[in-house]
């Protein structure tokens, strides 16, 4: 009997990578981990979810055996891992890629002189090296870029040059610390199919890592932490039942209205353009639809839209059930009404540094009051473009009217009326709260009365009370962000410019901050132009601009850019199979376009119909898999960011041939 | 006038930012106080110009009542005996090794050639490697020989009876103006202060530049109405300020108290060059951060300007020993116009009319330098 149990738990620690027991680690007073169970299984990608500041980091690098900590057991394969001298045993069947875009690569050696280093570093001899080389690049897609010095290679492709460094002693555990933050939507896609792609071919074991919610369908089995915890653990689906309800998505008359008076009942609730996504704690549709009706009651409701939340959804829910409770906004001032004019205008605005042209003739209109979003993968000039709208940078040619003034000819007036935020960095840190506060209101020129009443207005809208002497440096980053935004917004402007104003930014702080702003443009009546990376929020823009080498390619509302996309792509079909990783590269080869695996299923471009049901099923019978399910998808913001670029992409590579 | 009240108050609320930054940035706040106290003072009591205690061996080969009388003539402050030396060949060994900085080697027979009334030799060798020090050593001895020679000599002709001189020769009567006693902490603590006082009126505004620059907050500045003469000339303002307070910490409580120099000049009239100074030198400051991506190339191009400026400053070669080019370069050092200022008030009494000529230097250099960070500042973020 008890020789049984010893042999199956000998099994199973067998077919497990990892293994952490009662975990803890902590940082002089702050606990960064506590207490955390967790299994990895050999051959699986194993993810971690959570914000900044979870403790995903941590964690791993005390797998990577780089880092010691406090409290209970972890094993890596069959060693302990409780001394420096026991790390050193498994650093050799361990690849570890920390965070950051290529912070562990050398940016003035190019691609090859930078794989060399490692592998020689890892003692890799040197036949090897030119196979293992040969056929990392090819997989990467980086061969072209061999002599490339690090430091020219996109986000995308540094991420992907990190991986091929990470790989080239053939680990047989790789642990990837956040690998696809700060990289745009396709070429994150792009990182995780070859990915999938590498545990398929070589039976790793991957642990990797994000702060993108909507990335836990990458993986086979994750963990969703926050502040040191493991809040659920499993597969997606399993996460995904962390919290019971429905979300759903309506379209009413007197949006603004309607969202105060639902705020009453329910407390996670956003605006999502022109519409409004509200979360009911209940599970049965038909019953949180009539939740939702009964609260309405005298609302004209246009649309109604029942969906199963995604993660963001449930891990927000739960936090809130958690008794997170986020404090109240301050009132608004109703700005004048005037929805008719024009805020911003650009008028074939370019800008050329030396031989390369960063912004290519862009021309749009943004309507007073309105949430304008400027997409694009990095490079794709969107910071540039803001800098000449708010006049950090003169255009080479073109023009434009911003507030109502020429940008060429009143940039002083236009500064009076702009307010601008770039990436959390607009503060001083080294200055306390209410110090930052009073510099840019003595920027602005305010005088001490309207000081003191925005001052107020500002800690109330970043929700700092108590905070005003803390230096800025010592706040979270969602504190950080209000706090930026709200330095931005002391002279009542006009027009609001955002710079990634999100990044680095957990779920709940990018929420309100949402809020925030569409309380600014519906009620104070103030236009917000604002750059993004995450896709989700791109949703809550009421126009988009996505921008790709320098020019606007699309320009629309989200759901006009999506109709346009499933027009043309003839729409996107969800396969569910019983050997996803194997799956997908069946897809990847057949005539189907954008196979992507996500969890167990795989999405790919096609129409919902017969034709394509059966040549899929026979193409993956012939594989040997068994399909379990096929329906058609929505597209998300993603998708068609993905689709367009890719479809230019492949525009600019005929047109080089 | 309400355009003037914002454009005080931006000045205001950007100088008191700027104040408060530094205060803040415990390191660099350390390392300025150091610099203006502890510095000048290691400076003013460490380093010396003249000849001290420089070590001799002799090797006395005659063992007589003229050879010890010659050696002992030897004697501090001047010369130190460290040791005697039992052959003439040891003397390069102790050189080479460092032993000693002066040999003396006197021959067999000195006394007894002396007494003949013949011509007698020493020889006296000097580790010349600082050649201050080795010119001052040599040329000392030779007095020192000079002089013993010349007693002999006089003796024997009876011109002399107690070893007196009395005869048809010059007596040197010099005075010694500013600095009677020629303390050395006197000129080296004020050259150290102006040096510092240039290092730190290039550092300070640099750094607040690059620190701007490193984290994105100019881009803040940049959207806002604030125009660049504002966002540059907050900084110069914030850091004189405090620069000038060190400077009067470091004059009254170091260079006044410490060393006890006596303010010929109005101290009030030094600071007030000092501010004229640091000013100027700011300009300089702002172009370098332009011209940086971090700290490290901001400390790295101060120093590369700072030795030029303190080797064509004048204050440890006088203009006229130096080649034509360099006389020309001195011109556009404004430390060069500072340090014949500085000295000249706390040394020399100089006042405000005798250096206009000084005066005038700085201002134009200082609005030069002034301008040309400002133009980069704009090329750069426009």
């Amino acid at each position: 009997m008890t020789a049984t149990v010893q042999m199956s738990e000998a099994k199973a620690s067998a077919s497990l990578a990892v293994s952490a027991r009662g975990f803890s680690k902590r940082y002089g007073k702050d606990t960064a981990v506590n207490r955390i169970d967790l299994d990895i299984h050999k051959g699986e990608i194993y993810g971690l979810i959570g914000p900044d500041g979870a403790g995903k980091s941590s964690f791993m690098k005390a797998v990577a055996g780089v880092l010691s900590f406090e409290e209970g057991t972890l094993q890596v394969f069959d060693t302990q891992v409780d001394s420096e001298a026991s790390a050193e045993l498994i650093k050799q069947r361990i690849g570890f890629m920390p965070q950051g875009l290529g912070l562990n690569m050398y940016p003035d050696l190019s691609v090859e002189e930078n794989i060399d280093f490692f592998a020689r570093l890892r003692l890799v001899p040197e036949k090897e090296l030119t196979s293992r080389k040969h056929r990392l690049l090819g997989m990467t897609r980086l061969e072209a870029f061999r002599d490339r010095p690090m430091k020219n290679l996109s986000g995308g492709m540094k991420q992907k040059l990190g991986l091929v460094c990470t790989l080239i002693h053939e680990p047989e555990l790789i642990i990837l610390d956040e690998p696809t933050t700060g990289v745009d939507p396709v070429s994150r896609r792009d990182f995780w199919s070859i990915l999938a792609r590498l545990l398929r071919e070589q039976g790793i074991t991957a642990l990797v890592s994000t702060a993108y919610m909507d990335e836990a369908t990458r993986f086979q089995r994750a963990a969703l932490m926050y502040q040191g915890k493991v809040l659920a653990e499993g597969e997606p689906d399993v996460i995904g039942n962390l919290a019971q309800g429905t979300m759903i998505t309506i379209d009413v008359d007197s949006q603004a209205d309607a969202l105060q008076t639902l705020s009453r009942q329910f407390e996670q609730i956003e605006a999502v353009g022109s519409r409004l996504r509200i979360w009911v704690d209940e599970a049965d549709a038909m019953l949180a639809e009539q939740q939702l009706r009964d609260a309405l009651a005298g609302f004209t409701i246009q649309h109604l839209e029942c969906d199963t939340p995604g993660l963001e959804d449930v891990f927000v829910a739960k936090l809130r059930q958690e008794g997170n409770v986020v404090a109240d906004l301050p009132a608004f001032e109703a700005g004048n009404n005037d929805k008719t004019g024009v805020a911003i205008e650009a008028h074939e605005l370019s800008k050329r540094f030396d031989d390369f042209t960063a912004v290519d003739k862009i021309s749009f209109t943004v309507p007073k009051g309105e949430i304008f979003g400027l997409l694009g993968a990095n490079g794709a000039g969107k910071t540039t473009a803001i800098k000449m709208l708010t006049g950090i940078q003169l255009p080479t040619r073109g023009e434009g009217q911003v507030a109502g003034a020429n940008m060429s000819t009143a940039a002083q007036l236009i500064k009076q009326r702009i307010g601008y935020m770039s990436q959390a960095f607009s503060l001083y840190l080294d200055l306390s709260v209410s110090e930052n506060i009073n510099l840019f209101a003595g920027v602005y020129g305010l005088d001490s009365k309207m000081r003191r009443e925005r001052s107020a207005w500002i800690i109330e809208l970043a929700d700092l009370q108590g905070y005003e002497k803390e230096l800025a440096g010592s706040l979270p980053m969602g504190l950080r962000q209000r706090l930026a935004l709200g330095c931005a917004l002391v002279h009542k402007p006009q027009i609001l410019f955002l710079d990634e104003p999100t990044s680095g930014v957990d779920p709940l702080g990018r929420r309100r901050f949402w809020e925030i702003l569409f309380n600014l443009a519906r009620v104070q009546n103030v236009t917000i132009l604002a750059t993004t990376h995450y896709m989700s929020e791109a949703e809550h823009c009421d126009h988009l601009a996505l921008m790709y080498a320098g020019r606007i390619v699309a320009d629309d509302t989200p759901d006009n850019m999506k109709a346009a996309v499933t027009a043309e792509a003839g729409g996107l079909l969800e396969v569910s199979v019983d050997k996803p990783i194997v799956a997908v590269g069946v897809l990847e080869e057949s005539q189907y376009k954008g196979a992507a695996l996500f969890g167990r299923q795989i999405h790919l471009w096609a129409p919902d119909d017969q034709t394509n049901r059966s040549r899929i099923t026979s193409l993956l019978a012939d594989a040997g898999i068994s399909v379990l399910g096929m329906q058609a998808r929505t597209l998300s913001m993603e998708d068609v960011f993905v689709y367009r670029v890719l479809q230019q992409e492949q525009a600019r590579e005929k047109n080089a041939a | 006038m309400t355009t003037l009240r914002i454009g005080m108050t931006r000045m205001r609320v950007m100088t008191s930012k700027e104040l408060m930054q530094l205060l803040r940035d415990t390191v660099l706040i350390i390392f300025t106080i150091y610099a203006f106290t502890f510095d000048i003072y290691w400076a003013g009591s460490g380093v010396s110009l003249s000849l001290n205690n420089a070590a001799l061996m002799v090797f006395d080969g005659d063992s007589s009542y003229a050879s010890r009388e010659l050696t002992s003539r030897f004697r501090e402050p001047y010369f130190r005996h460290v040791g005697s030396l039992s052959h003439s060949r040891d003397t390069n060994d102790v050189l080479d090794k460092g032993e000693a900085m002066v040999t003396l080697d006197i021959p067999e027979g000195f006394e007894q050639s002396l007494l003949r009334g013949e011509q007698s030799t020493v020889q006296m060798q000097v580790d010349s490697t600082n050649t201050v020090l080795g010119l001052l050593a040599s040329s000392y001895g030779q007095q020192i020989v000079g002089r013993y020679g010349l007693e002999v000599a006089m003796k024997q002709q009876g011109l002399s009876a107690d070893g007196g001189i009395s005869g048809p020769i010059l007596d040197d009567r010099h005075r010694v103006w500013f600095n009677p006693n020629q303390e050395d902490s006197w000129f080296m603590s004020i050259a150290e202060l102006l040096t510092i006082i240039t290092v730190f009126s290039m550092m300070l505004p640099a750094a607040a530049m690059v620190r701007e620059k490193e984290r994105g907050t100019i881009e803040q500045l940049l959207v806002s109405p604030l125009s660049a003469f504002q966002v540059m000339f907050s900084k110069v303002l914030a850091m004189t300020l405090v620069i000038v307070l060190l400077t009067s910490i470091s004059l009254f409580l170091v260079i006044g108290g410490l060393f006890g120099v006596p303010f010929k000049g109005s101290p009030w009239l030094f600071l007030g060059l000092s501010t004229l100074y640091v000013f100027t030198t700011s300009g300089l400051g702002l172009v370098i951060a332009t011209f940086s991506r971090n700290m490290a190339q901001a400390g790295m191009l101060i120093i590369l300007l700072i030795a030029p400026m303190i080797f064509l400053s004048g204050a440890w070669t006088p203009p006229e020993a130096m080649p034509t080019v360099m006389r020309w370069l001195m011109m556009v050092s404004p430390l060069h116009y500072f340090i014949d200022a500085g000295y000249g008030v706390l040394l020399k009494g100089a006042t405000f009319t005798t250096l206009a000529p000084q005066i005038s230097g700085m201002c134009v250099l200082g609005g030069l330098n002034f301008a040309l960070g400002l133009w980069r500042f704009r090329r750069q973020f426009a």
